[in-house]
């Protein structure tokens, strides 16, 4: 598969901070590529140089193989964003804010009309079409943000984190919508805070922080980063100080966390962890209600890589 | 591509209800208070001559001219001003004790009026000597011309003297009689359009933001769009453009056909001047929307500082337009608003023909200068930080 997207060196100092540092990537044809990093890391400032609306101080931009400048009228024909931020006309309907935006990229009248209710039916706004922003709930108010980016089915869409602060039906509904956009060809690079939404919907994953890429790859060979094997959750009803010194001692067990009548404890090898738990467990006669195993996360791997919450 | 953003941009800001308000129905709320402010007037009837003082000193009686012209305000049964003759500090006191609306002073060869507060009678009594200052600068001139005409044959100065006395109590009779009394308030009503004109500035302004992507989010929607900059730019000023002169020209015939204000014979330029000046708010607040570099509300409050200033200095508000050219004159030369009101003075005041192109062209160039300066600011422009 080709590449769409090139980056090579690229470098953005905000005065004597660097924000972006030397960063080069690739995003291939069809896929969506996820961008992760907590705030400030330099996600944002990625976006807007790679859309010529930031100067850069170094480093080269082509997309679809061409160099990409405020000028390059053809690459920009082909891409759509989608801003974090609402971005709409209070004053312009649902069917008149996409017509709009849409007529920006699109000319001619009968196709656009296709176009625009192709996206109010993507994101489910059929019904809205003639509602003004205003009388719109916060979901549906992000998924007319999302029609306005895509509605003139561009080849390549930016989406950054379109289901900041939305409801669960919208954020399923924005899901799918952007599932179909994959399905339909679109390069997709998405930035969210989100790990379910990255593990469910990302082909592959660059996690940025201090505007340099720290890992990347699939989801399973991120989280084969991890150093973690498996992580138990045990609620115990009560656990005595010695009892807790206990479950250092457990095999393969790396580290152990007891808060809120809530046992964490993680291991970094082996294989029958839990079984081997429960047996513990019941031989030194501690009382437990619930008991499950995870293996690491994305949000795991995060954490140890960045030391800190996707959410921080 | 034009006319898809013309359009919208026509929608958006018909239905954007502030901008409405600051652009149409203020104007009006101002043009209906000041017809209710100033009907008294219109009925000769109800006017009666108020008290006034003059600093009866060396250099009131230096300024001769002057002297006499504003005495021939003071006489008579259809006089202007009960004028008293006192010192300075006689008139301070009866001007805390208002006992008397102001008073006239003469300092360094201009003449000077001195109020405690605003209101129907001090704005008669600054615009009364501000016109007779601007007769007698006019004669000045006209005379000085004449002796330097005549070198080295003998000048008839006192024929000169008593031509200026004459020309400068002839060119008051707007102050003396009924017409003058409407022509007062009239005054007023074009200020006014000055400043509806102008806010067209904070109206350029909006649409500019909307294609500003440092300032909003829509602006960054549109930079990121395989249009021309300059296709969008212009087609949101051309619609808020069009807003404006619809504006202006709805509140010049409410003035005219409902309010009754008479604009005499000069329909055509007045509408001229407002389109004029319509154009040139709309470079200013393209203008001030690029080279301002900070977020939109602060810019909207800097641009409404900025109109509002320049109707201050022009002559709203109040405060005469003449005082404001003796403090600081350079300022209305400069000012799209004091160059609007300068070209409503010179069509009604003077029926200068001269001076009235002088303003449209150069509120033309300043229009040109805000342009050419707004399109270096635009051109490939990629930013910082966003």
């Amino acid at each position: 598969m080709k590449n769409v997207i090139e980056v090579k060196h690229l470098v953005k100092s905000y005065g004597s901070n660097r924000a972006i540092d030397d960063l080069s990537f690739n995003v291939k044809e069809g896929e969506i590529l996820g961008l992760l990093g907590p705030n400030g890391s330099g996600k944002t400032t990625t976006m807007n140089s790679i859309l010529s609306l930031l100067k850069f101080d170094d480093g080269e931009i082509r997309i679809f193989g061409k160099e990409m400048s405020p000028s390059a009228y053809d690459i920009k024909a082909k891409i759509g964003v989608v801003f974090q931020e609402v971005a709409v006309f209070d004053e312009l309907t649902v069917y008149g804010n996409i017509d709009y935006f849409c007529g920006l990229y699109i000319q001619d009248k009968e196709t656009r009309a296709r176009y625009v209710n192709d996206a109010l039916n993507l994101v489910g706004l059929k019904e809205n079409k003639s509602q003004y922003p205003k009388q719109l709930s916060g979901g549906l108010l992000r998924r007319l943000n999302i029609a306005c980016g895509i509605a003139h089915k561009p080849k390549l869409i930016f989406l950054d984190e379109p289901t900041v602060a939305v409801d669960p039906q919208s954020r399923n509904n924005i899901l799918e919508g952007i599932k179909k956009l994959r399905d339909d060809g679109a390069t997709i690079i998405y930035t969210t805070h989100y790990m379910e939404e990255v593990e469910i919907l990302c082909d592959r994953v660059i996690i940025l922080d201090h505007g340099k890429i720290i890992a990347s790859g699939t989801n399973d060979e991120l989280k084969a980063l991890a150093k973690i094997e498996e992580k138990v959750t045990i609620e115990v009803a009560e656990l005595s100080p010695n009892q807790l010194s206990g479950f250092d001692d457990i095999k393969n067990v790396s580290s152990v966390e007891y808060e809120d009548g809530v046992l964490k404890v993680v291991y970094n090898k082996g294989k029958n962890n839990l079984a081997e738990m429960v047996e513990y467990l019941q031989s030194h006669k501690i009382k437990y209600s619930k008991i499950f195993a995870e293996r690491p996360t994305l949000n795991d791997v995060f954490l140890e890589l960045t030391g800190k919450e996707l959410r921080d | 591509m034009f006319w898809h953003s013309f359009k919208y941009a026509f929608k958006t800001l018909i239905k954007n209800r502030a901008l409405v308000f600051w652009t149409l129905a203020f104007p009006f709320i101002l043009a209906i208070l000041f017809n209710l402010a100033f009907s008294r007037l219109h009925d000769y009837d109800v006017f009666e001559a108020f008290d006034v003082a003059v600093i009866d000193d060396a250099e009131y009686k230096k300024a001769e001219i002057f002297s006499e012209a504003f005495k021939s305000l003071s006489e008579g049964d259809e006089r202007l001003f009960n004028t008293q003759y006192i010192d300075k500090d006689e008139a301070e006191k009866k001007l805390d004790a208002d006992e008397i609306v102001g008073y006239v002073y003469v300092e360094g060869g201009d003449a000077k009026v001195k109020i405690r507060q605003n209101g129907t009678n001090q704005t008669i009594l600054a615009l009364a000597v501000e016109q007779i200052s601007q007769g007698v600068k006019i004669v000045n001139d006209v005379a000085m011309t004449q002796i330097a005409r005549s070198a080295g044959q003998k000048v008839d100065v006192e024929k000169i003297y008593r031509d200026a006395v004459a020309t400068v109590t002839d060119a008051e009779p707007n102050i003396k009689d009924d017409s003058r009394v409407m022509n007062i308030v009239s005054i007023e009503f074009y200020t006014l359009i000055a400043m509806a004109c102008m806010q067209g500035a904070m109206m350029s302004a909006e649409l500019m933001n909307r294609c500003l992507p440092n300032i909003s989010n829509r602006g960054k929607r549109v930079a990121i769009a395989p249009t021309r900059k300059g296709v969008i730019v212009l087609s949101n000023l051309l619609a808020g453009y069009v807003m404006l002169v619809f504006s202006v020209c709805a509140l010049i015939a409410f003035m005219r056909f409902v309010l009754g204000v008479e604009f005499g014979d000069n329909m055509g330029l007045i509408m001229l001047l407002a389109a004029v000046g319509s154009l040139t708010a709309t470079m200013m607040g393209m203008f001030l929307s690029i080279v301002l570099k900070t977020n939109e509300s602060a810019k909207n409050v800097i641009i409404l500082i900025v109109t509002m200033a320049g109707c201050l200095f022009a002559g709203m508000f109040g405060v005469t337009k003449g005082f404001f050219d003796n403090v600081a004159p350079v300022v209305n030369k400069i000012s799209p608003v004091g160059q609007i009101t300068d070209g409503y003075y010179a069509l009604f005041y003077y029926d200068d023909m001269a001076r009235f192109t002088t303003d449209i062209v150069s509120l033309l160039i300043v229009a040109g200068v805000f342009l050419a300066l707004s399109i270096r600011g635009l051109r490939r422009q990629r930013y910082d930080s966003i």
